[in-house]
């Protein structure tokens, strides 16, 4: 991973991160990635950007994923990040810029990409029409499987889902985790080499949510390349090796959660609620410096990103300042969303 | 890619095979109203009508629009489903949406659904003509070419329908391609009366209907073999479906392709 120079410690809500000059993540970075794999890339795109009219959608990102990789796309509704994966899977057409699925260019080979490939889209996924079994019969078959093979497969893919038993219940009948199982087993009826999934667990129960996660888990440890779409912080910090932030149609960063929590906000947090007064001096105060890496403040709450938040506090009754109400936690990646694209709905 | 060349690919007959699974869930019902309708009105027009009138030239008017509801049921078999059916199957169930994450063009969907209403046109229109030859209204052996013209003409009505499908925003405006092309259509092409009387212009603008040259063959077919004008009619229906598929290519791409 490229060692990008942290951001500024210092209060407000705008963090700089080092851009090439397209804007997106330096080039260097993808570089690095590749190097330490020893592969070409599963997916390597530079300088990509989509425009619906005078919308763009995308605005010139650059990333490289590497095979067996987990590579999430983190970011909020508007962000760029299905577009994105439209693009990867051969859905829309790019406006400008380069991208490569498995080595081949998106914009000339989306037949054989779509060949090679497994797609869990957000809705509309399956056939309403069809039953369970029918679902991956006819999907298998656009791949070329004879009826006698895709039956072999279907079978073993829907006992790997939990669906065995479901084979001829109609779309109608399933759960919203069962449709969605349905859909990841459907993408895999032609052993794909890579696997992409927008939103694969947004609108699920959490017993359903768990299941799905479990699934790509198990899937990632086989060695099939992911990449998914999440907004949640939690599914991008248990599946991803690396994390692309995105905001406004761009990657704003690229780490591992890791990385991203050390870069954007540190490995503890105490949230200390106070009237604006109180806020002031906790926004003015030289004396956590070393102990405080980054200040934020929204509302009533200052938030102080800090590596020992026991110390923190001590320092702070030190110093005279009430910290009677405050939550000492874990930093997670919720708050390097957060920080990174701000705290109000950015609507 | 061809829109004429993907009608004999593998993924068209794959679309139509998915279409068959769908259909046999509700073929009864499928069946029942697709035959009834067009029955009444043969028995209506054909039995109540035709007690009082007979058509100067054209024998019995039960004998005349005989081949006129066969053709209407041809063209309400390819009419609807590809209008209704294919708008839900784009926009509504999922199905085209995920053809096209598989390697599958979408001309290729365009070709198994323009297949999939013309087994639909034969199947509903002979089953329409063997309620027809219980009246004694069949005179030639001629009348199992009509298969054929149900194929062709199930597809001519398919492949506007279908483009009509994939242009509306909301299912509604189905309604204007209805009221103002489909049933228009009923008016000038022959089925309940001839244009031999009307105005030169109806008779021109009835020529000009895919709807009047099926019934046409049709007519010819169930009395005798078939003529030059028969040849014309068939024809005339295979260049206008071939023709008109060219017409979705971009739509398909838009809301499609990629």
């Amino acid at each position: 991973m490229a060692d990008h120079p942290g951001p500024s410690l210092e209060r407000g809500t705008s963090v700089s991160c080092p851009r090439g000059p397209d804007g997106g993540i330096p080039r260097a970075t993808m570089q690095t990635v590749c190097m330490a794999s020893q592969l070409s890339p599963a997916v390597a795109a530079n300088g990509l950007t989509k425009s619906y009219g005078p919308l763009e959608a995308v605005r010139g990102i650059s990333f490289a994923i590497a095979p067996s990789e987990c590579y999430g796309f983190l970011g909020r509704n508007g962000a760029g990040k299905t577009t994105t994966m439209k693009m990867i899977y051969c859905r829309i057409a790019r406006t400008s810029g380069t991208l490569d699925v498995l080595g081949l260019d998106a914009a000339v080979s989306a037949r054989e990409i779509k060949s090679r490939i497994g797609v869990v889209t957000q809705e509309n996924a399956l056939d309403q029409e069809l039953t369970v079994m029918e679902n991956l019969l006819v999907y298998g078959s656009f791949f070329g499987l004879r009826q006698a093979e895709a039956e072999k497969r279907a079978r073993s893919l829907l006992a790997m889902m939990s669906l065995t038993g479901k084979e001829r219940a109609k779309y109608k009948e399933l759960s919203g985790g069962m449709r969605r199982r349905l859909v990841i087993a459907r993408a895999l009826v032609n052993e794909p080499e890579l696997l992409v999934l927008d939103e694969p667990t947004t609108g699920l129960d959490p017993q359903a949510r768990l299941m799905v996660w479990e699934t790509l888990n198990g899937l990632r440890d086989r060695g099939l390349t992911l990449i998914i779409t999440t907004h949640y912080m939690e599914e991008a910090a248990r599946l991803c090796d690396r994390i692309a932030v995105m905001e406004e149609g761009r990657i704003f960063a690229e780490d591992t959660p890791a990385g991203l929590v050390q870069r954007f906000a540190a490995a503890e947090v105490l949230e200390v609620i106070a009237e604006p007064a109180h806020a002031d001096a906790l926004a003015q105060t030289e004396a956590f410096d070393g102990l405080v890496r980054r200040r934020e403040r929204h509302g009533d709450v200052t938030y102080l990103y800090t590596d020992d938040n026991r110390a923190l506090l001590a320092r702070m009754a030190q110093a005279g300042l009430d910290s009677r109400r405050h939550v000492a936690r874990v930093a997670t990646l919720e708050d390097v969303f957060l920080n990174i694209t701000g705290r109000g709905l950015g609507e | 890619m061809n829109p004429i060349t993907a009608l004999v690919g593998r993924n068209a007959r794959l679309v139509f095979w998915r279409n068959f699974l769908a259909w046999q869930k509700y073929a009864v019902s499928s069946v029942a109203i697709n035959i009834i309708d067009p029955f009444i009105y043969f028995l209506a027009i054909g039995l109540g009508l035709g007690a009082y009138v007979t058509l100067t030239g054209h024998g019995t008017l039960m004998q005349f629009i005989a081949p006129g509801m066969l053709g209407m049921a041809v063209m309400n078999a390819g009419t609807f489903d590809s209008c209704w059916g294919c708008f839900e199957r784009l926009n509504f169930n999922g199905v085209y949406e995920s053809m096209v994450t598989a390697p599958v063009d979408p001309l290729e969907i365009a070709a198994g659904e323009y297949l999939w209403q013309a087994f639909r046109a034969i199947l509903y229109g002979t089953l329409f003509l063997a309620a027809v030859a219980a009246f004694g209204l069949i005179h030639s052996w001629w009348v199992l070419a009509c298969p054929l013209v149900f194929a062709l003409g199930g597809m001519a009505f398919a492949v506007p329908g279908f483009y009509v499908a994939m242009i509306v925003a909301i299912q509604e405006h189905l309604f204007f391609y209805f009221s103002f092309v489909v049933t228009p259509m009923l008016m000038v092409g022959g089925v309940f009366f001839p244009l031999d009387r009307m105005p030169a212009w109806v008779a021109a603008i009835g020529w000009c209907t895919p709807l009047y040259h099926a019934v046409a063959a049709c007519r010819q077919l169930l009395v005798g073999a078939p003529t030059l004008q028969t040849g014309i009619d068939i024809a005339w229906l295979v260049v206008f479906t071939l023709a008109m598929m060219f017409v979705p290519r971009r739509v398909l791409r838009r809301k499609l392709g990629n």
